[in-house]
């Protein structure tokens, strides 16, 4: 009884995902009558029948789009242990291949996640995820891999980064029982991924679309890079480009030029800092430094 | 002092899941201490710096001892906020050991579990 309602549990949490291929692969499989009525015999007046009824009550959820073929495949699956399903579930999907295919997005979700190639490998942005859970972080971490991909965004990783590893010893009880310990311990996992050469808007964009789906459990530490140009080099490249020379004096002095600019708002933002700056009044000696270097004190210490 | 201490109190209760006597105190004080925090640094100040005239800095020196207590930052205690003792709190987790070892067997703190090495 108890093996038949975990299995009914197993199978509607499977039924959750893959909707689409078991609607459509189910009029090709068998249904024998005797098990279509298996679930209508099995409830037994005992204290699990609850947990039953509710798992029959979360089967039919995907039955609202195709009612007749969803019910007699969860009798099945319930039938069978979770080895022979996980079987049947690859053949399944070979069968299905043979007629038509899967859109290649579809079908790219059981292969390994696809990648851009980065052309210069200038790091723009460092993702970390960290989460207790290693089911997690690694789901995540491919989630997150994934739409960087259809994002057209180079990625390294993830890099699995040292796990930290927090404990705690606490005494059992009282003061008086201190022999007797007990140790908690929480490690936090992480992972890196860092996005190459990527437009900052669509960085923006897929960590956006990251914060949108953030999955349960796993927290995000994002440090993006914006580099900047050097004022009017490229164009001056194009003008010049004959003369080397020229383009070199170009290049510092446009870049000179760039950061001319900003000097005057630096120099007003440090203002109020630097008007604090001084030296004490009270503090300064008569004479210069050679006067105090030719005392008295200096010069007995020089002959010793 | 006592008269003074109930100015630092808020109007209404500012405090919600366990609440103490000695946790109110305690809040009391940390909000002493951050209205007069700029006030304290400033006569701190005062009376270390050799360039101020000796009178000045016996001045803000007695001005320093004359604030109230609860201004002190040494009169903060971290406190279990879920429990209030103020013995052996975890600063990861600001709770009572005790507290710590019933929550994290009950499953409440994300990603504690029972270690063994």
């Amino acid at each position: 009884m108890f093996s038949y309602t975990r299995s009914l549990i197993g199978a509607s949490k499977r039924l959750g995902v893959p909707v689409p291929f078991r609607s459509l692969s189910t009029p090709s499989q068998p249904t024998p009558p005797e098990q279509e009525k298996t679930p209508i015999q099995d409830p037994t007046p005992e204290p699990t029948p609850i947990v039953s009824t509710e798992a029959a009550s979360v089967t039919p959820t995907p039955a609202a789009t195709t009612p007749a073929s969803t019910v007699p495949v969860g009798s099945t699956e319930a039938e069978q242990p979770s080895d022979l399903a996980v079987k049947e579930w690859s053949e399944r999907l070979g069968a299905f291949g043979d007629k038509n295919r899967l859109p290649r997005s579809v079908q790219a979700i059981y292969l390994r996640p696809l990648r851009r190639k980065a052309e210069y490998g200038l790091p723009v942005c460092d993702l970390q995820l960290r989460s207790y859970s290693v089911r997690n972080v690694e789901f995540f971490a491919d989630f997150a891999i994934r739409a960087a991909y259809y994002l057209n965004l180079p990625v390294s990783g993830p890099v699995p980064l040292p796990r930290i590893v927090e404990r705690w010893t606490v005494p059992r009880s009282n003061f008086v029982h201190k022999k007797s310990q007990e140790n908690f311990e929480r490690i936090t996992l992480r992972r890196l991924i860092q996005i190459k050469d990527g437009n900052p808007q669509a960085v923006q964009a897929w960590l956006a679309f990251l914060r949108k789906h953030a999955f349960y459990g796993v927290g995000m530490k994002a440090n993006v890079w914006e580099h900047d140009s050097l004022g009017m080099v490229t164009i001056s490249i194009r003008m010049a480009s004959s003369m080397i020379e020229s383009l070199t004096i170009d290049c510092i002095t446009d870049a000179g030029k760039a950061m001319d600019a900003s000097v005057a708002e630096v120099e007003e933002s440090l203002r109020p800092e630097l008007a604090q700056f001084g030296q004490r009044k009270d503090n300064t000696a008569p004479g210069t430094i050679f006067d105090t270097l030719n005392n008295e004190r200096f010069t007995e210490r020089k002959s010793l | 002092m006592t008269k003074m201490a109930g100015l630092f109190r808020p109007k209404k209760l500012d405090l919600s899941g366990f609440v103490n006597t000695r946790l109110i105190r305690d809040n009391n004080k940390r909000m002493a201490f951050e209205q007069t925090e700029a006030e304290r640094q400033a006569l701190r100040y005062m009376v270390r710096n050799t360039s101020l005239s000796g009178r000045v800095r016996a001045q803000a020196q007695l001005q320093l001892a004359q604030m109230h207590a609860y201004t002190r930052p040494t009169q903060i205690k971290n406190r279990c906020v879920a429990s209030g003792t103020a013995r052996s709190v975890f600063r990861d987790f600001r709770i009572n050991r005790f507290q710590f070892r019933m929550q994290a067997l009950a499953g409440e703190l994300p990603g504690v579990r029972k270690a063994s090495w």
